[in-house]
């Protein structure tokens, strides 16, 4: 499903250059839940946001669904990631001023649906996650478990077929983020979809098919 | 897209008061100027209804008085006399202080069938006043000598005034005065409106009356026409018949070209004093609406950030950021145009109501335009943001 070979990436500012990467080649399969673990500062967040397309290797290249992404110009990218990929943070990127439902509805207002089909949508994404009784709600008035099911129920609403998750439980308690990793392990299991994972819990990367760990940019396992 | 940009916008209603405010004073002054500067240039765009270039006006005080109201005819028609025979002295009238480009002014009301008509200046001419001052007759005809004996006293209107009073009938001949006037005047021409207070001032409505027998103990001024070319030495003769004719008088001689640059001077007064008032709110709001989209900017990198990783292009970025602004711009600019359409509805300053309607037009335009140019740039700035480097910061 998403397949990285020798991607490097270099950060450079007139004095320094920092390699965030170096030469990760990573396959990761249809259907599969992997994690990346590794200490801070290692490159794992690059690599997610590599494979997400939100930036660009310096060096490599990325075929996601068998398509090579590299040559693709800002509105083709902007469209690909909007059908195939689904996005889960750390802080939940939430918009404050609009109620759950317009968060959730956000990524269907990029296509070519109807308001009615954006709210229905939207809805079921939200029963999905458990949160049927919070549409009128606004992102302050939920905690941070109902918060990040939030982000999740906006993560699946257009149906992707991968959902990358930059530390989604790094927020929260261990009970939050036990029922988080319930949500996100029932949607791989039940959808079949593809989901990477960065983590720094041992424990919820245990819970997935397969742990990559990362250190210094470079793939130790 | 348009209702989530207005949903975003009203839930965010209070961050957005001031910069509304803003918007909608700038719009009200603006909507101030335009409105002045449209009516200056409609007025600016009529027929001055006269031709002044070639006409001195000799101001005369405390001149010549008798109780014989033949020895005063005697007198000043002596004077006239003495200054035709003048050279390059065309015509000369005797007429009323409120010559044009003179500040003065003598006008009143008249009902007519119920309609009130304000504001008629009242001239009192001779028979030589249409030659001296060129102006241009409409219909009917201009006064001589057999109307000094007529059984109803003529008036001569312009065409304002009959539009007023009779509408897109003929006026001649008709009968001119107060509902409850017993004697009424009879209209024997109407030539076409003077615009006495200048270039950028209302035309009319006005009507001239004849001088009489009487005229003399009241009448100050003389229009002269003179050659063109007619030079500062012979300035200097004028004044000098005068001064020695009127002995005890105070003689003053003006130029109607001076005058009237004088006048349009004070006509633009108001309008450049609104002018810079509203250039420095201009400046304010366009720098208050540059900050305000820069700071949002910033504020928001993290919704940027999401919303490219969701699917925005750069660009939809830009134009929802542009967009916004522009709602916000509406949301004032419909509060403004409810009370600037008052103005017209309620008819406050008696103006047509098509210059309001330009006012509004043109104010709105510029608003929109002003939001506009203040929002690309940070539009762009947010459009060149890279995802990653947003989500991160957030």
């Amino acid at each position: 499903m998403i397949r990285l070979q020798n991607i490097e990436k270099v950060y450079r500012t007139d004095t320094i250059e920092t390699l965030a990467l170096n030469s990760v080649s990573l396959d990761v399969a249809k259907g599969e839940f992997l994690s990346i673990m590794g200490p801070s500062g290692c490159g794992k967040s690059t690599l997610l946001n590599i494979m997400g397309l939100l930036d660009a290797p310096s060096k490599g290249e990325i075929r996601i669904d068998d398509q090579k992404t590299g040559g693709m110009n800002d509105k083709q990218l902007a469209q690909f990631r909007n059908k195939k990929l689904g996005f889960i943070f750390q802080s939940y990127h939430l918009i404050n001023d609009l109620q759950v439902l317009d968060n959730v509805e956000l990524p269907l207002l990029y296509r070519d649906t109807t308001a009615k089909q954006r709210r229905e949508l939207a809805a079921e994404a939200l029963e999905k996650v458990g949160l049927a009784n919070r549409l009128k709600h606004f992102p302050t008035q939920l905690s941070g478990g109902q918060r990040q099911r939030v982000a999740i129920a906006r993560a699946i609403v257009g149906r992707p077929e991968i959902i990358l998750a930059d530390e989604p439980t790094g927020n929260l308690d261990s009970a939050m983020g036990n029922e988080i990793m319930e949500i996100l392990l029932n949607l791989n299991r039940t959808d079949g979809t593809t989901i990477v994972m960065v983590t720094h819990d041992e424990n919820m990367a245990h819970k997935t098919h397969r742990l990559v760990r990362l250190f210094d940019g470079a793939q130790v396992l | 897209m348009f209702k989530h940009l207005f949903k975003l916008i009203w839930n965010k209603k209070k961050q957005n008061f001031l910069l509304m405010t803003e918007m909608l004073v700038s719009f009200l002054v603006l909507f101030a100027v335009f409105t002045l500067m449209m009516y200056y240039y409609d007025n600016y765009k009529k027929p001055m209804g006269l031709e002044y270039e070639n006409v001195w006006v000799i101001n005369y005080g405390n001149a010549y008085q008798s109780k014989n109201t033949d020895s005063l005819n005697l007198y000043y028609e002596t004077l006239r006399k003495t200054i035709k025979s003048l050279p390059h002295v065309r015509e000369i009238s005797f007429t009323s202080g409120n010559t044009p480009f003179s500040q003065q002014t003598n006008n009143g009301g008249m009902t007519i069938k119920g309609k009130h008509i304000d504001g008629i200046n009242n001239y009192t001419v001779e028979d030589s006043y249409k030659d001296v001052l060129s102006l241009t007759l409409l219909e009917g005809r201009w006064y001589s000598k057999e109307d000094a004996v007529s059984k109803i006293r003529p008036v001569i209107i312009d065409n304002n005034l009959k539009e007023a009073a009779f509408g897109k009938q003929s006026a001649v001949g008709q009968l001119l005065g107060n509902d409850d006037d017993k004697v009424k005047m009879k209209v024997i021409g109407v030539v076409q409106a003077v615009k006495k207070d200048g270039n950028y001032s209302n035309p009319g409505p006005g009507e001239y009356f004849r001088t009489d027998t009487g005229s003399f103990r009241w009448l100050n001024k003389i229009l002269v026409k003179v050659d063109p070319g007619s030079d500062a030495a012979f300035e200097g003769k004028l004044y000098k018949t005068m001064a020695n004719y009127m002995k005890n008088s105070n003689v003053e001689i003006e130029h109607l070209t001076n005058k009237l640059r004088t006048t349009n001077y004070f006509a633009l007064v108001p309008m450049i004093v609104l002018g810079i008032v509203s250039t420095f709110l201009v400046i304010n709001v366009a720098l208050g609406l540059f900050g305000v989209l820069w700071y949002n900017i910033n504020k928001r990198k993290g919704e940027i950030g999401l919303r490219r990783a969701i699917g925005a292009t750069g660009n939809s970025v830009s134009a929802q950021l542009v967009s916004e602004s522009m709602i916000l711009a509406t949301l004032a600019l419909i509060v403004g145009a409810f009370f600037a359409v008052q103005f017209p509805l309620l008819n406050v300053f008696d103006l047509p109501a098509s210059i309001y309607i330009e006012g509004i037009l043109l104010s709105v335009l510029f608003v929109y335009l002003l939001v506009l140019i203040c929002s690309l740039y940070p539009g762009k700035q947010a459009a060149a943001i890279y995802p990653a480097v947003a989500l991160h910061e957030e």
